[in-house]
């Protein structure tokens, strides 16, 4: 090998080592000096980009830093298969994947800020293009490690799992659903008082298909609860939710779905 | 050599933009030897410090009768000179907490705890979350809160009536702004000072309210015999239109968002709803909307949804 391709050939490998031949993060417009590892960490493959077309609504200011309402809207994109939400400055900052395959692009929930804190969500399409929107929330502080509101009550595990579901129509090809389930969400940053949390649940059509599935993280706030819209037809339907925490707790039920009429 | 030791008796201290933080309070005569202390109509900001919230005086024979202290040790200093200015040379004999929310309980430092009254209850909400409004309260005015620590009253109240330097004042114990809302009439003038069961021009707070026993606690107020309202924020009212306004308000609240839980809605989407016209003329109306979405959603959520047997 001549000396320049010997050199070239090192150059190249010291572009490959740092990264600098890898995939180019645009600017973050929230600013987040957390921002690249945001996108290494829960975006790692895929081009990134940030699209308008995903809508993240969230307060200003979060005015109960233990139950800070988002919503994702990111119907406007086709062929969505990953919605991700994480909160940056967070101590722990992944808190939610949702997987939509028979549901829109469509989730709202709540969660716990540590601090104020740019909120990412990002939004795989099929052709692994990450579509990235946010918002910043200002907070006081100790979202994640204060204790829940559940141990102030010595019989919290009575009503664990305790759970109130709405289910109504959107369209005559999708249903809105909220559930709200009883569960501390507890992250393990409280002295003393380990992580325990809800972490899976799935919501399945009459035939056991699978509309829709979520992986929650200790930042969801205490007593989830969790707006979807799976995709079903216009007859009355039977929607079954499943989902269990991380000591293998299961909570099942179904919700009927009413027929679209005149819509 | 001669040493001079540099003695800054320098009167630039500190940046020339430091604003000296001062309330510029003014004592306004709204009957017969009774002051009331109007705040501004907004939320808290490092402009006005804090000072969002009505507080009151009454001379009586005998000394100083006051309602409510503001929001911090400063406010509490200069409510105390502003009496003496206005009062000079006699005493306070009495000072009532309405309700244990900070801008009205935080001045409690400046004036002697052993005169200062409310029910056990406002007592028992100052020591459980004093602290954790003051934390808050540094976080949003800073320098302002400099030197301020929660103080509870130290006289519980639960008698209908007291007579205090040789005036009578009627006393309500009622809730639904908080789970508990002191109410204080001087009964030789009438002036009925309300706390904030009523607010006039201004958008109701709900942080800790009740929405039923709101509504209930204004119709009492509305059937008290008086001359002149004094409302926790907002102008002096002598025709019960604070009243009407806080319960029109709290009702289209309590139908608004009972509707938009019942249609399944997140609290984002709750937020995004609009605000009917007659209330846009309430100060700081759309951002306490959203702050009450966030108060009054779970519990409307927990009232209006079924709960589902689970499949074991």
């Amino acid at each position: 090998m001549t000396s320049v391709s010997r050199i070239a050939v090192v150059f190249c490998m010291m572009l490959f080592s740092t990264g600098l031949l890898a995939r180019q993060l645009p600017e973050d417009p929230l600013d987040s000096v957390m921002w690249e590892a945001m996108a290494e960490r829960f975006m790692p493959e895929g081009d990134i980009v940030f699209d308008d077309r995903v809508r993240v609504m969230a307060p200003l200011s979060a005015e109960n830093q233990f139950h800070v309402p988002i919503t994702v809207d990111a119907t406007a994109l086709d062929d969505v298969v990953e919605i991700v939400a994480m909160a940056d400055l967070n101590p722990i900052p992944l808190v939610m994947s949702l997987r939509p395959s028979e549901a829109l692009a469509f989730v709202g929930f709540r969660l716990k800020l540590q601090q104020t804190s740019p909120i990412h969500v990002g939004v795989r399409t099929r052709d692994g293009v990450w579509h990235v929107g946010g918002a910043i929330v200002d907070a006081a502080g100790g979202g994640c490690t204060a204790p829940a509101a559940a141990h102030g009550n010595s019989n919290w595990m009575k009503t664990l799992g305790e759970t109130r579901a709405f289910a109504g129509r959107d369209t005559d090809h999708s249903a809105r659903m909220t559930l709200r389930m009883r569960h501390p969400m507890d992250t393990g940053l409280a002295a003393g008082i380990p992580a325990f949390y809800l972490n899976e649940l799935a919501v399945r059509d009459d035939e056991g298909n699978i509309l829709a599935e979520i992986d929650l993280y200790e930042p969801v706030s205490e007593n989830p609860t969790l707006t979807l819209k799976p995709r079903v037809g216009p007859e009355a339907t039977v929607l079954t939710v499943s989902s269990r925490d991380t000591e293998g707790n299961i909570f099942n039920f179904p919700r009927d779905v009413p027929a679209a009429t005149g819509l | 050599m001669q040493w001079f030791a540099a003695g800054c008796g320098c009167a630039i201290c500190g940046s020339a933009s430091a604003r000296l933080l001062d309330f510029d309070l003014r004592a306004v005569e709204m009957a017969s030897r009774t002051w009331a202390v109007l705040g501004r109509t907004e939320y808290f900001n490092m402009d006005n410090g804090g000072n969002i919230v009505n507080v009151a005086f009454v001379e009586v024979p005998d000394g100083v009768v006051v309602i409510d202290t503001g929001p911090s040790r400063r406010y509490g200093d200069a409510l105390r000179r502003l009496i003496e200015k206005t009062v000079p040379g006699k005493p306070i004999l009495r000072v009532y907490n309405t309700h244990h929310h900070p801008d009205h309980f935080l001045g409690n430092q400046s004036f002697d705890a052993s005169l200062i009254a409310a029910p056990q209850k406002v007592i028992d909400n100052i020591a459980l979350e004093g602290n954790g409004f003051t934390d808050n309260m540094y976080r949003l005015l800073g320098d302002w809160m400099r030197g301020t620590n929660a103080v509870a009253p130290g006289v519980a109240l639960q008698a209908d009536r007291e007579d205090v330097g040789g005036r009578q004042f009627s006393l309500y114990y009622l809730s639904g702004h908080t789970s508990s809302d002191f109410v204080i009439r001087d009964d030789e003038t009438g002036v009925l000072f309300a706390g904030d069961l009523a607010f006039l021009y201004r958008a109701p707070t709900t942080p800790h309210a009740d929405i039923v026993s709101w509504r209930e606690s204004l119709s009492v107020l509305a059937g008290i015999d008086k001359s002149l309202l004094i409302p926790g924020h907002g102008p002096s009212d002598d025709k019960d239109e604070s009243l009407v306004q806080t319960g029109d308000y709290i009702d289209w609240l309590h139908g608004s968002l009972s509707d938009a839980v019942q249609r399944g809605l997140t609290m984002n989407e709750a937020m995004a709803l609009p605000i009917p016209v007659r209330f846009e003329g309430l100060g700081v109306v759309r951002t306490e909307y959203e702050r009450s979405v966030v108060h009054l959603y779970p519990a409307l959520e927990d009232a209006l949804f079924p709960v589902i047997e689970l499949d074991q």
